[in-house]
């Protein structure tokens, strides 16, 4: 018989820990990593010996990574993997730690997201399925042409769009683990340089190097190792989902977040309006709105409106990307998925200071990545 | 430069028509068309027969690039979502470098532009306004 994550054995999020998000730097992917999982060990308050599996998400750093990192915390002999699935590499990372101890495979999972800027090879490109714009449609003009599709259906404009990106820098400038740090204006964010379409640079994410670890834990790692059971955050929800093919010119990206998004809600027996807190996959102004939409938070060609209201911003109706999302907060890759979790625990635990969304019980983190895949989590303070 | 290969029309037609794949199990037309199987249902390749697409639709949506994503490659272009009248969308390159003048709507019509590479000539189906008439 065929079971959800919330039919096996409770996960919860125990340890969460970051290391910032900025710019390629000399720094090696192995600083970036122990630090983030030793700040993780921390939270925590347990030792990497009682750590039992680690799923390290990376796009771009080459074969092998991880023992090269996690043997500097003692190399106890643990399983490792590498999970590579695009932008959502390290929501991937974080589901199957979560599926090994809700499973009884294990008590104790870490999932470590990291990656430093590099050449990017995709392999639909050495499929031999050649298109009439192979490689002219990068991320952003895919994106600018959805934008235009959907601003001229719903009367909606570059501004409403753009508006997007200044509640997530103003978000972002309260994050000490952000790339972009400064709350950029409307004008700021208008003046460009423009990239395509409508979407100026700064509506378009950062793409640096950074590093974000989570670890899960069972009820009984909870009492074994005396975590602090009132800072653990139930992982209600997790679904992974890939492309199928969609009514002509309807948009993949927004069709598979639509059911991917519907499932975990369903999975975790809540309605959307429930949510406190969202962490989108916004690389792109206006991914925010397609997803918004999509999730079910209003109706089609409604976001643009409830955003200038505010009910999108920290202490609105719903915090969306209070963390900055991937245009404040960065998008390096491997890390964002983790990152976003982090993010979810820290305000479902009421510890997310400035940027804390007052009483928030129930959070959800969504990535797409290219292929396209889709990875969604539902996490609740409620245990 | 990545070819917009011969693979993707059929000369011969004014406007070139685009080479559609139909699924001889399921019935789904698809655009570009692929040597393995059904993107819909799985059929293998050898159920899937060519159907011309016709080379007109009307622009869904345009956008100009002005970061190419290769340095090779000349900026700024337009890319255009192109409804066919037979259906399918397709993303397509336009003859025009900026959309300054496109509105959603507009008809469009395949041509093939020809062009020297240093790897000799080349033709590419792009998409060129219809002029009102
Ligand atoms: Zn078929």
């Amino acid at each position: 018989m065929r079971k959800e994550l919330r039919e096996l054995r409770p996960v919860y999020v125990v340890g969460i820990g970051l290391h910032k998000y900025q710019a390629a730097s000399e720094t090696p992917y192995v600083q970036l990593g122990l630090t983030a999982i030793r700040e993780a060990l921390r939270d925590a308050s347990i030792a990497f010996s009682a750590v039992e599996s680690a799923y390290t998400g990376t796009a771009l750093l080459g074969m092998a990574p991880s023992r090269v990192m996690l043997r500097h915390l003692g190399g106890s002999g643990l399983p490792i993997a590498q999970i590579e699935n695009a932008s959502a590499s390290g929501s991937t990372a974080f589901r199957q730690a979560c599926l090994e101890v809700a499973s009884g495979l294990c008590d104790v999972s870490l999932a470590v997201g990291i990656d430093k800027p590099g050449r990017i090879q995709l392999a639909h490109e050495r499929a031999g399925v050649p298109d009439l714009v192979s490689g002219y449609v990068a991320p952003f003009t895919h994106f600018a042409l959805l934008a235009h599709e959907y601003m001229h259906r719903y009367g909606v404009t570059a501004e409403q769009v753009a508006a997007v990106a200044v509640k997530n820098f103003r978000n972002a400038s309260r994050n000490p683990y952000a790339q972009r740090t400064k709350a950029y204006s409307l004008d700021e964010v208008l003046a460009g340089p423009r990239i395509a379409g409508a979407l100026t640079r700064l509506q378009c994410c950062p793409v640096g190097e950074g590093a974000a670890a989570v670890i899960v834990a069972s009820e009984a790692a909870i009492r074994e190792y005396g975590i602090d059971r009132s800072r653990a955050i139930r992982v209600l929800a997790s679904v992974s989902r890939s492309e199928r093919v969609y009514e002509p010119g309807c948009d993949p990206d927004t069709e598979l977040t639509r059911e991917t998004l519907a499932m975990a809600c369903e999975q975790a027996d809540i309605e959307p309006q429930q949510l406190d807190v969202v962490e989108f996959h916004d690389a792109f102004s206006i991914e925010e709105l397609l997803y918004v939409e999509a999730l079910g938070l209003c109706g089609p060609g409604e976001a643009a409106a409830l955003l200038a209201q505010g009910s999108f911003d920290i202490g609105g109706r719903w915090a969306v990307n209070p963390s900055g999302g991937l245009l404040g907060m960065g998008h390096p890759i491997g890390p964002t998925g983790v990152g976003q979790i982090c993010e979810i625990a820290r305000q479902l635990r009421g510890e997310a200071g400035n940027r804390q969304q007052p009483n928030a019980q129930l959070g959800l983190a969504h990535m797409v990545g290219i292929g396209s895949v889709c990875v969604a989590h539902v996490l609740s303070r409620q245990q | 430069m990545t070819s917009n290969t011969s693979e993707l029309f059929l000369a011969g037609a004014t406007p070139p028509s685009l080479r559609g794949q139909r699924c001889g199990a399921c019935g789904a037309l698809a655009f570009p068309p692929n040597p393995y199987g059904c993107e819909k249902c799985g059929a293998t390749a050898d159920l899937l027969t060519d159907q011309a697409l016709t080379g007109r639709g009307r622009l869904r949506a345009v956008a100009t690039t002005f970061v190419p994503p290769r340095k090779d490659m000349p900026a700024p272009f337009t890319v255009a979502s192109i409804e066919l009248a037979d259906g399918p969308v397709v993303r397509a390159l336009l003859t025009t470098p900026t959309d300054e003048s496109l509105r959603i709507g507009d008809e469009v019509q395949a041509v093939l532009v020809s062009f020297s590479t240093e790897n000799g000539a080349q033709t590419e189906l792009r998409f060129a306004p219809v002029e009102a008439s």
